[in-house]
């Protein structure tokens, strides 16, 4: 499939700095319309710097280039590019504790372009996740780590992006609902709802994804199918565990 | 006697209350602690006795000028000095020290216009100074519309931060500044409006102030002490805290002042900063953000 030819998001030419220590190395990477794109690799690798420079929250390397639906993104600050169509769902969740989870919701579609649709995205996040409906009044910092993250996501689905990031979604999340997260992730994914997940749950992520990126000392070092990812003896060794 | 200091200190309560409220906002989502607070309420109450002594406007209308010249004061103030402070700090704790140390300067550059153009007299102007009989006991008229004002504007300001998006967004910066960008909230925009609204309060309570109490250009740093002993009791940032604690620390003034000493009000109020510093150093209602 000639990605390129689709990409609704592509970044190339990205380095970032912290001081003198290079966290990303000219990293070049697209994810299609409705397409679901893992980055796989150790930590420490420059995943989260990956993503918190395309949502605007640090400021790449000049040189850099992030195109998002055919605007140049790449100077925006975080407020402006979630306006764009990008939502970044940070690790640790990122959520607002001291209010409720029918305040973060809202808060979701402060975006202009979520504003008018608040209440049926609202509707959307609470068939997604029944379980914030039950709890529209709690405060979400007294809510289980499962719950924020699905806040989190929610308040995300909101703003009504065209491409959602999750930066360790399941970090710190009991199995049993780590599986419940995915098959949320899956069908929001069948929404059509572009993803870019960093994960270190490799084989759960490559299960919902269509394309994954190898990431190693803060730069791109393999590309290919979810399926070939899955089979491929490196990704095994470094990341399923398996001793091939 | 008890009916009076309850009356009395539930209309100074009021007042702090008012103050209390614009301070947390400058202090809670600006993250500025603005020290020349107080010279914004010395200001309007100085705006206020000029307007009714010079051209016989009566405070109430007197506050349709200096409410909007609050805002627009905090919100240049916030522009010209604040913004480069926020811009090169490197961590909340940063930013503190460096607006500590500029509204300390502020402070003084205010005072000492304010000194010049009214000199160092204790100031006062009559309004409605006209006994009103309220559960059987005497209060002066202009002391309960200042009450009633401080309700209305609190109560107002209540009612916007808790049931509007806006209002909401402003809270969501005051307990995450760092998520707030993820939601498309512009923080220094916000920071600002909080700051100039901070400001609009300041001067409604500066003209509160005035029409019940003497003030001279150099009272500013006391109420600035008040504001900021109120704002720690209700938890930084959190305005309904800041609303009650208000209220609580006027009750405390008077029952002081009426059953023990006047001369111990002072006392008193620094008795409880104390022990909410050292006890309850997130306030008395934490610092939940309603």
């Amino acid at each position: 499939m000639p990605i390129s030819e689709m990409a609704m998001f592509e970044i190339r030419d990205l380095s970032l700095h912290y001081g003198q220590h290079l966290a990303l190395d000219h990293v070049a990477a697209t994810v299609g319309k409705g397409e679901t794109v893992v980055i796989l690799g150790a930590n420490g690798a420059g995943k989260s710097s990956l993503l918190k420079a395309a949502a605007g929250l640090v400021k790449p390397d000049p040189g850099a280039s992030i195109r998002f639906a055919g605007a140049d993104i790449v100077s925006r600050p975080a407020h402006l590019v979630l306006e764009a169509g990008i939502a970044l769902v940070p690790e640790g969740r990122g959520v607002f504790g001291d209010l409720t989870v029918e305040e973060n919701l809202a808060l979701g579609a402060y975006a202009k372009r979520a504003r008018a649709h608040g209440k049926t995205s609202r509707d959307l996040v609470y068939s997604l996740f029944p379980k914030l409906a039950d709890r529209r009044k709690q405060f979400v910092n007294t809510m289980s780590g499962g719950e924020q993250q699905m806040v989190a996501i929610g308040r995300a689905l909101m703003s009504k992006p065209d491409l959602l990031m999750l930066d360790e979604p399941s970090l710190g999340l009991a199995p049993v609902v780590v599986g419940e997260l995915f098959a949320a992730l899956g069908r929001v994914r069948e929404s059509g709802l572009a993803l870019l997940i960093v994960e270190q749950n490799v084989r759960m992520s490559l299960s919902i994804a269509d394309r994954g990126y190898l990431m190693e000392a803060g730069r791109i070092v393999g590309e290919n199918t979810a399926t070939a990812l899955m089979n491929d003896d490196a990704v095994k060794r470094a990341f399923l565990g398996a001793t091939v | 006697m008890l009916v009076t200091a309850v009356l009395s200190g539930l209309v100074l309560g009021g007042t702090y209350a008012l103050l209390a409220m614009g301070l947390t906002l400058q202090y809670g989502i600006a993250r500025i602690m603005n020290l020349a607070y107080g010279e914004t309420i010395i200001a309007a109450a100085f705006l206020a006795y000029v307007l009714f002594t010079g051209s016989s406007v009566n405070p109430v209308l007197g506050l349709l000028a200096a409410v909007p010249l609050g805002f627009a004061f905090g919100y240049f103030v916030y522009g010209l000095m604040m913004r480069p402070l926020v811009r090169r700090a490197r961590s909340r704790e940063n930013l503190e020290i460096d607006s500590i140390l500029a509204t300390f300067g502020l402070l003084f550059v205010l005072q000492g216009v304010m000194l010049v153009l009214f000199g160092s007299n204790y100031t006062s102007y009559s309004y409605l100074n006209v006994g009103v009989n309220v559960l059987g006991t005497n209060i002066a008229a202009n002391r309960l519309l200042a009450f009633l004002l401080a309700i209305v504007l609190g109560g107002g300001l209540y009612l916007l931060l808790t049931r509007t998006l806006w209002g909401t967004a402003l809270r969501a910066v005051a307990v995450s500044p760092g998520s707030a960008p993820l939601v498309g909230i512009d923080v220094d925009r916000a920071a600002r409006f909080a700051f100039a609204i901070g400001g609009a309060l300041a001067a409604a309570g500066g003209v509160a102030i005035s029409m019940y109490q003497t003030f001279t250009a150099t009272a500013g740093v006391v109420f600035t002490m008040k504001a900021l002993i109120v704002v720690i009791m209700g938890g930084v940032g959190n305005v309904l805290g800041a609303l009650l604690s208000g209220l609580m620390l006027g009750l405390v003034e008077t029952f002081v002042a009426t059953y023990l000493d006047p001369g111990l009000t002072l006392a008193a109020t620094y008795l409880i900063f104390l022990a909410i510093l050292l006890w309850r150093p997130a306030g008395l209602f934490g610092r939940a953000a309603r």
